[in-house]
């Protein structure tokens, strides 16, 4: 019984990618304009190599503020640019880093600076498919 | 006119006039919209306008740009990660064929002005950088969200990366410029270039008239 219980909790949080003592690494965070529907715990990858997650995201003076929770010793330049991405045509949300090439790192806590919406792939679709007016 | 219909309207033309002072503008609008105004006056200036002077447009509008682009840093950005096994001299020589590639693409767009309206809507500032937001309203109506990343050296606000339509300028040849690097050498890149830069600009122009956000991307493929 106890260790169908230990054996359920430990599934669980294998499964839910649920993270008991939190993660470790650092924060940082960016600022959208609109995040299309990203949601928390999404993936945060560099050349596609998972590389953290979405912490947190909270409304700012009607902006997204997105907390990005990187793994440790991964260095982020100043001018790196986050995107948020889509996989696929309608897949899920997910945050793409493209690595710069400044001097300066991004402290923990910092912001990157340099980012790029979420791009409305239906919206461009229909522009291309009907015709702009 | 009636009475009741003055009393309706003298309330709305205050809205009006007031609205410009209401959306304080400040110094990163101010400077953005003075180079702005600078191209659009040189591009509409009588003197220099048809195809035989566009050597003499080009090269003024390319003063007007460079005092207010830092290409240095969007050059560095542009080619990411690789730029540290870029030599000193490759550097340069990188830096200043970008400048002519962006200029290129961006100046075409320029020049065939045609009386597109542009509104600012106001900036961002957050320490030395900041973010000036601007829409072109093409002849269309579209609206074209336009935003301009800034830097402040000394008094001056300097472009280091231009978002159109949500798509970044830097990103989107950061991500071409990457994948060439990865699988060939920086010569190949600059040719590359060169041979982007000495095309024809014919092709932009017709593409700017179905202005679809798709058709530009590939415009700025290299």
């Amino acid at each position: 019984m106890v260790v169908g219980i230990i054996c359920l909790g430990y599934v669980s949080i294998k499964l839910g990618k649920i993270e008991v003592w939190g993660r470790p690494g650092y924060e940082v965070f960016a600022i959208f304009s609109d995040t299309g529907g990203l949601r928390n715990g999404a993936p945060v990858v560099v050349a596609g190599v998972e590389v953290g997650r979405v912490e947190r995201i909270s409304l700012e003076d009607y902006e997204a503020r997105v907390l990005l929770q990187i793994n440790p010793g991964l260095e982020i330049h100043d001018d790196a640019i986050v995107s948020i991405k889509t996989s696929g045509l309608i897949g899920e949300k997910f945050i793409q880093i493209s690595a710069g090439a400044a001097d300066e790192l991004i402290k923990p806590g910092g912001r990157i600076r340099q980012t790029e919406s979420s791009v409305d792939i239906m919206a461009l679709i229909s522009k291309y498919a009907f015709g702009n007016l | 006119m009636t009475t009741s219909n003055k009393q309706a309207i003298l309330p709305l033309l205050f809205l009006v006039l007031g609205a410009p002072a209401l959306a304080l503008a400040g110094e990163p609008t101010d400077q953005i919209k003075q180079t702005t105004d600078q191209l659009l006056a040189i591009v509409q200036t009588p003197s220099l306008q048809g195809p035989e002077k566009e050597i003499e447009r080009k090269k003024k509008m390319r003063s007007v740009v460079d005092e207010r682009f830092d290409w240095g840093a969007m050059a560095r950005s542009a080619v990411g990660k690789f730029w540290h096994n870029f030599s000193e001299a490759q550097r340069t020589e990188f830096t200043k064929l970008f400048s002519d590639l962006v200029e290129k693409t961006y100046m075409t767009e320029v020049d065939s002005y045609s009386g597109e309206k542009i509104l600012y809507k106001g900036d961002k500032v957050d320490g030395q950088y900041g973010v000036v937001e601007s829409v072109v309203v093409t002849l269309k109506g579209t609206d074209v969200p336009v935003s301009y990343r800034v830097l402040k050296k000394r008094a001056a606000w300097l472009v280091y990366d231009i978002n159109i339509e949500g798509v970044s300028l830097v990103n989107n040849y950061r991500s071409q410029i990457g994948s060439i690097l990865n699988s060939s050498t920086y010569d190949k890149l600059i040719s590359r270039i060169k041979a982007k830069i000495e095309a024809k600009p014919s092709e932009s122009a017709t593409e700017k008239k179905q202005g679809t956000a798709t058709k530009k991307t590939k415009e700025e493929t290299l």
